[in-house]
């Protein structure tokens, strides 16, 4: 057996691959069937905290040849233990409750490869192709071996929970809370649904997306004016134009008084003038940070069409909730935490929602960032509702569990949790870790019951527990370096100790 | 939506001292996209100010002009309007409305900014429109003694102008607009 630390992919050879298989999604133990607790790593993984055992096995698996949804309950254990049958082929028993847009025909499953498979038959999967490729590299050879059997249940159980006239929001979040998988727009319409854009009634999802759509284009339309166009409709709406000279005619243009005293150079707190040469630093600011995010990603930055109209429509949405909230306006790293959320509704399979994205988009930034606003504003950073009271919070989080490492970390060291984990609370982890990856670590902080800003700090504290072994043997330059780098690690293994952090359980 | 400002006429320092401060507050960088200046500043410390507003500075000479290098007229265009500038000195009578529209259609433009008689004028006729910013310090002028400071900014959106003209009457600054559309490529 091998050890490591947690950012090296170990292999081990002593025992047999099927239950390696299932160590990635551990975090899964409680809601999968019981029989999965005789495979479960933890009789191997006798220490967690120390050992970062864990192992992908690098076996082809031989995945079953269809899935699809089905109103009974799948057998999830069966499917597990059976790892070289198929799936009872519950052929095409293909619901057909859904009065919704955003439920997928099943997703037949690709050939077994290393590759992560890619659902076939989702038609406007260009823009995400490109980009499929962190995908396929980064965590390709992990997520290509546990693909098959683990993600197809998985997905299977996500598109029958989602499937539902009325959705159960407890256990959606149960099963998004494992991760949810990248195909078939699911993880769009989950977001959604735990970001309480849409109702769990899905009878009433087209009203109410309508409703919440009109308004974002209303929003738009009065706040993205520019100030003449404004004069412009207070004088068509109060008075007769009588400025408009058309035709021949000679002789003096006939002066007229200026509606409430608005002119450009007017430095009047309510002018709308004033008040748009003022917010045009702020634009400039916005437009500055979304040029600048995810440069290395196509679907964010270049010169093509696609990325420039991608761009405008985050410019737009902070440039609305920057008006909206005077008192916040925009703070850069805004950019970062709305980005993930547009990429995932931008690439949804079904039509109607890639148009609206934007409007979505906006919703949803609004509600995730009502939890963390405080982090945003200065005045509050040292009030007990602010961000180093919540870094503490964190401290005192992995003193309770490691206090060893605590002490080496704080006293010994001295390295300042201000240094490391200002950005990832309140970038939500986007900076740390690959694109893919945050994307599946946003999976658990929306879903977990305990609100996302409990498990961003779990999530940090784990972050630390794993690499414990090189901080205890760093010092302060060697330990910051480390973290502010913080290497690439298996996902599945973080959200599992993060899980394990949990107040009630025992460790 | 470009801001054009139409100044000229200051006659710093020979006549003026500087501008009013009122008109200074107001006049900050940043909000202006193109100043038009029909002339007589007189001298480079004026014409610096005028840059500090905004980087594109188009300047016509007037009679009492320091600095020679001034063209006599000057034509640009912003968005759909075409505009010209001149001092106005070289037209004769001042002021005269058929002359100037005489030179605005020899330019060919839109818009014709002009000077030199010190007092605010907006002519229209069938060739287009004659603008006199007037003189922004209040200058006197070859005409006469009393004159209000006063300058013009025009809003250009589309083909659609607004003229807001600053005046100070009695120490409190008065605005004021014009509104005019251009129907067509051809004239207004």
């Amino acid at each position: 057996m091998t050890q490591g630390g947690s950012s090296s992919h170990t292999v081990t050879t002593s025992e047999e691959q099927h239950t390696h298989t299932k160590h990635t999604y551990t975090v899964c133990t409680e809601t999968l069937a019981q029989k999965e607790s005789e495979f479960m790593v933890k009789k191997r993984v006798p220490d967690w905290l120390n050992s970062s055992m864990w192992s992908s096995s690098p076996a082809p698996i031989i995945s079953p040849p269809s899935k699809s949804r089905s109103r009974s309950p799948p057998p999830p254990s069966s499917s597990h233990d059976d790892r070289l049958d198929a799936f009872p082929s519950k052929s095409s028993s293909v619901t057909s409750s859904d009065s919704s847009p955003v439920i997928e025909p099943p997703v037949p499953i690709p050939p077994p490869t290393l590759i992560r498979p890619e659902p076939p038959n989702n038609p406007g999967q260009t823009p995400r192709t490109e980009v499929r490729d962190p995908f396929t590299g980064t965590g390709g050879s992990d997520d290509g071996i546990t693909s098959s059997v683990e993600d197809v249940s998985r997905q299977a159980k996500l598109l029958q929970a989602l499937s539902r006239k009325i959705i159960d929001m407890g256990e959606l979040r149960q099963l998004a809370s494992q991760g949810v998988p990248d195909g078939a727009g699911i993880r769009s319409t989950a977001w959604k649904l735990l970001l309480a854009y849409l109702p769990s009634d899905k009878g009433i999802w087209s009203s109410e997306l309508a409703k919440k759509r009109s308004q974002y284009k209303q929003f738009k339309e009065e706040l993205l004016m520019n100030p003449s166009e404004i004069t412009r409709k207070l004088e068509d709406s109060t008075s007769l134009q009588n400025g408009e000279q058309t035709g021949a005619g000679k002789g003096l243009l006939s002066r007229s008084e200026i509606p409430h005293g608005e002119h450009p150079l007017s430095l009047g707190k309510t002018s709308v003038w004033n008040r748009f040469f003022q917010d045009t630093e702020i634009i400039e600011q916005i437009d500055r940070d979304v040029k600048r995010t995810h440069p290395d990603m196509n679907f964010f930055s270049g010169d093509s069409a696609s990325a420039k109209a991608n761009q405008d429509a985050l410019k737009n949405i902070l440039i609305v909730y920057a008006k909206l909230n005077p008192g916040i306006r925009y703070v850069q790293g805004m950019n970062e935490i709305l980005a993930p959320l547009f990429y995932v509704f931008k690439n949804d399979p079904d039509e109607d929602y890639v148009v609206n994205a934007e409007a979505d988009t906006f919703f949803c930034f609004v509600d995730l960032l009502s939890g963390f606003q405080d982090n945003f504003v200065q005045q509050l950073d040292n009030s007990v509702v602010g961000i180093r009271s919540t870094i503490s919070k964190m401290s005192l989080l992995l003193k309770e569990h490691d206090e060893e490492l605590w002490r080496h970390l704080e006293i010994t060291t001295k390295v300042n949790p201000q240094f490391y984990a200002f950005r990832w609370i309140t970038l939500l982890l986007t900076q740390e870790f690959n694109f893919t990856d945050s994307l599946h670590i946003w999976d658990t902080l929306l879903s977990d019951p305990e609100g996302p800003q409990e498990t961003l700090l779990r999530v940090c504290c784990a972050m630390l527990i794993l690499v414990r072994r090189r901080l205890l043997a760093g010092d302060f330059t060697a330990n910051l370096k480390l973290l502010q780098s913080y290497p690439s690690t298996n996902i599945g293994h973080l959200l599992y100790v993060a899980n394990k952090l949990r107040s009630h359980s025992t460790h | 939506m470009v801001l054009v400002l139409a100044i000229g006429d200051l006659h710093v320092p020979h006549r003026a001292p500087d501008l009013p401060a009122k008109f200074k507050s107001m006049l900050v960088p940043g909000k202006i996209q193109h100043i038009i200046c029909t002339g007589n500043l007189c001298i480079k410390e004026v014409h610096d100010y005028l840059k500090s507003l905004c980087p594109s500075l188009h300047i016509t000479r007037g009679e009492y002009d320091e600095d020679s290098r001034y063209p006599e007229t000057k034509t640009l265009t912003i968005g759909q309007f075409k505009l010209g500038l001149c001092h106005g000195h070289q037209v004769v009578p001042w002021g005269d409305l058929d002359s100037l529209a005489m030179l605005q259609r020899q330019l060919d433009v839109d818009i014709l900014v002009s000077g030199h008689t010190h007092q605010f004028k907006a002519y229209k006729h069938e060739a287009g429109v004659v603008i006199n910013p007037g003189s922004a310090t209040g200058a006197y002028s070859s005409i006469t003694y009393d004159v209000n400071p006063s300058f013009v900014l025009m809003d250009i959106d589309g083909l659609r102008v607004v003229v807001y003209v600053y005046e100070l009457i009695d120490g409190e600054v008065k605005v004021d607009k014009i509104d005019f559309k251009k129907t067509s490529t051809a004239t207004i």
